[in-house]
């Protein structure tokens, strides 16, 4: 049984449909990035899986069941949501006791999350005076109480610093591979969880465009970009060992179908001059980018331009 | 069960604010017991050392209701603006318990601010009666009823907050809105629409209270005025739970 189901679930807020029809699984031991941008509906799906939202239809599964039929929730599912925060008069600690005693977990655990996230330190003093990242890692905290098999984080990254973002990763990976956590991390930025995650399920107003294994995604033959003064020498070579090769512009060539070696190995053959050999990125990116990039041009005159002209293009 | 009590009471005693509210409302009681005993008997207000007098004097203890209201407000309202309520329901995420939790914590702190206001009243009122001339035996089964409702009378008006705030949310809204209604128009409706005014929870707290009602008007009867506070307390507690229960937390 999967960690977290999510099935066919649909959710309307009045006329907008927020959630449309979105299915995926998380399974135990894994991160996945659950990517979009801002309003694409991760936020409400996450609150659905989590019974702060009723969906309108389909279901949104914790171990095969809804969150509210869990018996105690906090032991299995550990949640950092955005639009949640924390009373500024209260101490850390004092907030992590009120959940301990909610969930019937014993208040030693406060001190222990606390440690857990770097915040042993600030324990005692009123979270009026935490920073962004402090409150993000009290959160986090507030989600390993009840040390859960399985962590849900709605954009954890935000409000963190650089140093904060890199723990960040470690930890995730570190209670994906050591504890055997499944782990749902939601972004709107993809390099931001591209080098955690495992899997990766993007949607963008409320629909599914993608899910797999991010490996499966970015991996696959996108194409070895070969650049020469003397590309075209390659060519046959190439051919013969079973490649389609294109050549976009002049001196560069597009190769399909065989690995970069074969094609290292030719230009040595050849004795050619390489000046560039690169396995082409994913179109992973570019998806995201465009579900992610504004279509009207940003306000100011220094924006880049939308469309980038190639000086002395050939064509 | 007990545990979500304990956590709710953990809220509300983990902020200043309920310590505030205390001293605010033991203020006003303090204020009013001194008031009525330096001037006993003067310009029409009944000696101290009478019966009547004596009622009214230890009536004193229940004159904060509105600050058991407001902490009933925030154990509710708070949790709305500081988010915490996503917090409490992934903890509990069967609604019904967290509102029944609340109510029964908001009786808890509403019997505390009862009791501490009965105690100062008795700490400050009996030597003052004493001082005055007036007899211990004063002190009788009318003063243990007065206890008893300032008590139940204090629980429903947190109570009555903890649903105020439900309804609104919006905590500056509902205090405001619960300010004027117990300060201004409740007072109001008691004291010129008696018929009207009787059948509030202010005149029901009056009537469990057992003093005299104005401009010769009538409260219920103590058990009737009872009943009508516990009515009111469950029909908030109604109102707390409807408007919690189903709705999107986003």
């Amino acid at each position: 049984m999967s960690a977290i189901e999510i099935r066919s679930l649909s959710k309307s807020f009045g006329a907008v449909r927020a959630v449309d029809d979105v299915s995926f699984t998380v399974e135990q031991g894994t991160v996945t990035g659950f990517l979009g941008p801002n309003g694409a509906g991760k936020t409400t799906t996450l609150r659905c899986l989590l019974g702060l939202v009723t969906p309108d239809s389909g279901e949104a599964l914790i171990g095969g069941r809804r969150y509210a039929d869990l018996a105690a929730p906090l032991t299995e599912v550990g949640a950092v949501l955005e639009a949640t925060n924390f009373h500024p008069g209260r101490t850390a600690r004092d907030h992590l006791r009120v959940l301990c005693t909610a969930a019937g977990l014993p208040p030693a655990r406060a001190g222990e999350a606390l440690d857990q996230v770097g915040l042993a330190d600030a324990a005692g003093k009123r979270v009026g005076g935490f920073s962004l990242g402090m409150r993000q890692r009290l959160a986090l905290a507030t989600a390993l109480l009840g040390a859960p098999r399985i962590l849900i984080l709605d954009e954890p990254a935000n409000g963190l610093d650089p140093a904060g973002i890199q723990w960040l990763r470690g930890f995730l990976r570190f209670l994906a591979d050591d504890r055997g956590c499944a782990v749902l991390v939601s972004s709107h930025v993809l390099a931001e969880v591209e080098q955690t995650v495992d899997d990766i399920v993007i949607i963008a107003r409320g629909r599914m465009i993608r899910q797999g294994a991010l490996s499966e995604l970015t991996s696959g033959d996108h194409g070895v970009r070969v650049a020469a003064a003397e590309a075209e020498r390659l060519r046959p070579r190439l051919e013969e060992a079973g490649a389609t090769v294109e050549s976009p512009e002049s001196g560069v060539l597009l190769v399909r179908g065989v690995p970069p070696e074969v094609v290292g190995r030719a230009a040595l053959e050849e004795a050619v001059v390489l000046s560039e050999l690169v396995g082409q990125r994913s179109d992973l990116e570019q998806v995201f980018l465009d579900l992610t990039g504004d279509p009207a041009p940003p306000p100011g005159g220094d924006a880049l331009p939308v469309q980038t002209e190639t000086p002395g293009g050939t064509s | 069960m007990t545990r979500l009590v304990r956590a709710e009471l953990q809220k509300v005693f983990t902020t200043r604010m309920v310590w505030g509210m205390l001293a605010l409302s033991l203020g006003f009681t303090a204020i009013g017991v001194v008031v009525l005993s330096v001037f006993s008997g003067q310009q029409g207000t009944p000696p101290i050392t009478e019966p009547r007098g004596a009622l009214n004097l230890f009536s004193q203890a229940g004159v904060g209701l509105v600050f058991s209201f407001v902490i009933g407000t925030l154990l509710i309202t708070g949790e709305y603006r500081f988010q915490t309520i996503t917090h409490t329901f992934l903890v509990t995420p069967r609604r019904a318990r967290v509102v029944a939790a609340k109510l029964l914590a908001c009786a808890v702190v509403g019997v505390m601010f009862g009791l501490a206001g009965i105690v100062l009243t008795f700490a400050a009122g009996v030597p003052a009666i004493l001082i005055k001339g007036g007899a211990l035996s004063l002190i009788g089964g009318d003063v243990a009823r007065l206890c008893a409702g300032v008590v139940a009378a204090m629980a429903l008006y947190t109570i009555l907050g903890l649903a105020l705030g439900s309804l609104l949310r919006n905590q500056v809204a509902a205090i405001v809105v619960g300010v004027g209604w117990v300060y201004v128009l409740e007072n109001l409706l008691v004291a010129l629409l008696p018929s009207v005014g009787k059948w509030l929870p202010g005149g029901a707290a009056q009537a469990v209270y057992g003093v005299a009602a104005p401009l010769g008007g009538h409260y219920l009867p103590a058990w009737g005025g009872a009943a009508l506070l516990l009515g009111y307390a469950l029909a908030f507690a109604a109102v707390a739970s409807v408007t919690t229960l189903r709705r999107d937390i986003t």
